[in-house]
């Protein structure tokens, strides 16, 4: 089945003078999806969600949202949207739960369904404590609580967010992570920036890589591990502890890419493309240095290091006069 | 109107309103009743003599105007600073239904602190207060567009500045000017000749003048051209708002 496709962007690209914030991006969001939007600083992240929210006109390139024109059409796609952004908001002459209720008046929600949604979401986000303090006393990560609480008072098809968890306890921010994934059964899409990988991998259907602009890559999470994070770790303690010269030899080996020793659990790390190879060297070190290997185990390649291989061979390309895509 | 709601709820502080408030009561019952027995009383049009604390007392309260004013740019500065400016605009309006609603929360503190600071005045000005329907009409004029350009006058500055503190300090600086080039204090034809001919272009002379007439049945056959001078500079204001409002960067 052919599902609906809420958003639709071709070659959207925005400049700044000489400056070109984002270059020719193209992609689809379907209706129900989770789009993650992952990059570096400075890559095109937010001006890219300024775009598609209507705050900033495209310097060139064509875009649909929700059926709607980008360009002739902004207003009708604001008032089917919500947006959280990077940078705090917040009416800083109220407590939370007046600024929550004007926030739904002035997007028209009636009092009785403000009232209901209000507690609801100050349950939902365990915001009770603080509920009646003025907004300029929150903490960090309370206001940040706050502001994403606060989007889902009113209706919408399409959610941007843009980097919603930072300052947020690991606790508070599953859970937040939780509520976006119950609103996306019942039928939300979102458009979803964080520079907290796992948190990509938890929610988001697929992925967009973008680097100084561009779209590197657009795949599943679990596609671009496979094609993309090569690299992967393994971890081994010795049970004499450690050896200077178990860590030389592995060092120089051609098949490690990065060695090191976490100092806390006493435990080597190997990075390496090629596991199979240096786990029986690492058994051959041992037995010819007369050591004991206690335990020893591979960890999966993370959705870090895909993101990490092609943002570096992205940069390498451009170095090179030449993009990986 | 939603959205007129939300500034006056979010962005106006208390306190700040209190001494906006006090602001031009001081003047009426402090330098008013200070200097009311070393001036005497004179015509302000019309034949109608009154007493300089009469005088300075009608003054005091289109004070209140540029207090709004004041309003409207740091209504536009708290929320760039806290987010809310582009928030606001992602929502379900435009840039210039946000403008206006600043205008139109302007407008109500300004009309709102200056029938307070009438209320508190009324004492002094009862004796003499005539109530005419043109009278009101012109006191209702004379607040609206008094308002109207400071509001827009402090929008357009709130977006040339690039810092909150430095529009305070700027902000006060050309309000100040305003009101000692007017005729708040002073009947501007008892003022020296630069200062009568700054007062000539000050928004604030006509706003003051207008009101007083139409407080003190002193209409004279020269309001209704002050009032189109008003009106022209409140309109040339706005746009100049407006235009500099859809410059801000987002």
């Amino acid at each position: 089945m052919v599902r609906e496709q809420v958003v639709r962007v071709d070659e959207l690209s925005r400049h700044f003078g000489d400056k070109v914030a984002v270059d020719r991006v193209s992609f689809d969001i379907a209706r129900s999806e989770v789009f993650g939007f992952l990059g570096p600083n400075g890559a095109g992240k937010t001006t890219t969600i300024k775009m598609l929210t209507t705050l900033l006109p495209p310097t060139s390139g064509r875009a649909t949202v929700l059926g709607h024109d980008l360009k002739t059409e902004g207003r009708k796609i604001r008032a089917q949207i919500g947006v959280v952004q990077q940078q705090d908001s917040f009416d800083q002459g109220l407590n939370v739960e007046t600024s929550m209720d004007i926030y739904g008046l002035i997007w028209n929600v009636p009092k009785a369904e403000r009232r209901r949604r209000i507690d609801e979401l100050i349950g939902h986000f365990e915001m009770e404590e603080f509920r009646k303090m003025p907004t300029v006393d929150l903490s960090a990560g309370q206001r940040r609580r706050l502001q994403v609480a606060r989007e889902f008072i009113h209706d919408m098809d399409l959610l941007f967010l843009d980097e919603p968890t930072v300052g947020l306890d690991p606790i508070v921010r599953r859970s937040v992570l939780d509520y976006l994934k119950e609103r996306v059964r019942q039928g939300l899409t979102i458009f979803f920036t964080t520079h907290i990988l796992e948190e990509a991998e938890y929610l988001c259907n697929r992925i967009a890589v973008i680097n100084q602009g561009r779209i590197v890559q657009i795949d599943t999470p679990e596609n671009l591990k496979r094609r993309f994070g090569s690299a992967k770790a393994v971890e081994f303690k010795l049970l004499q502890g450690t050896s200077s010269e178990m860590a030389s030899a592995l060092s120089s080996s051609p098949s490690v890419s990065r060695f090191g020793r976490d100092e806390g659990s006493g435990a080597y790390r190997v990075t390496t493309s090629r596991p199979e190879s240096v786990i029986p060297e690492i058994y051959r070190l041992a037995d010819r240095l007369s050591l004991t290997v206690s335990s020893i185990y591979i960890s999966e390649t993370t959705l870090e290091d895909a993101f990490i291989n092609l943002v570096t061979e992205d940069e390498k390309a451009v170095a090179n006069g030449g993009r990986s895509v | 109107m939603r959205l007129v709601y939300r500034n006056i709820r979010a962005n106006l502080d208390r306190a700040s309103l209190f001494f906006e408030l006090i602001f031009p009561l001081f003047f009426i019952f402090v330098q008013g009743f200070g200097l009311n027995g070393i001036v005497p009383p004179f015509d302000v049009g019309n034949g109608r003599v009154i007493s300089y604390s009469l005088f300075l007392a009608a003054g005091a309260v289109t004070l209140t105007v540029i207090n709004g004013g004041t309003n409207a740019g740091t209504q536009l500065w708290f929320d760039r600073k806290n987010g809310m400016f582009e928030q606001l605009l992602m929502g379900p309006f435009t840039r210039a239904q946000y403008i206006l609603s600043i205008i139109f929360a302007t407008l109500i503190i300004g009309v709102a602190g200056s029938l307070l600071v009438f209320g508190f005045a009324f004492p002094v000005l009862g004796a003499s207060f005539a109530p005419t329907w043109e009278g009101a009409l012109l006191i209702a004029g004379a607040l609206f567009l008094g308002t109207m350009f400071f509001g827009a006058f402090a929008i357009a500055l709130s977006v040339v500045l690039k810092s909150s503190e430095t529009f305070q300090i700027v902000s006060t600086f050309a309000f100040f000017i305003f009101l000692f080039t007017s005729s708040v204090f002073f009947p501007a034809s008892a003022a020296p000749s630069a200062i009568q001919a700054a007062s000539l272009a000050n928004p604030l002379t006509y706003t003051t003048d207008i009101f007083r007439a139409g407080l003190f049945n002193a209409v004279t056959s020269t309001v209704s051209l002050e009032l189109g001078v008003l009106a022209i500079e409140a309109v040339a204001m706005f746009v100049i708002a407006v235009f500099a409002f859809r410059r801000i960067r987002v």
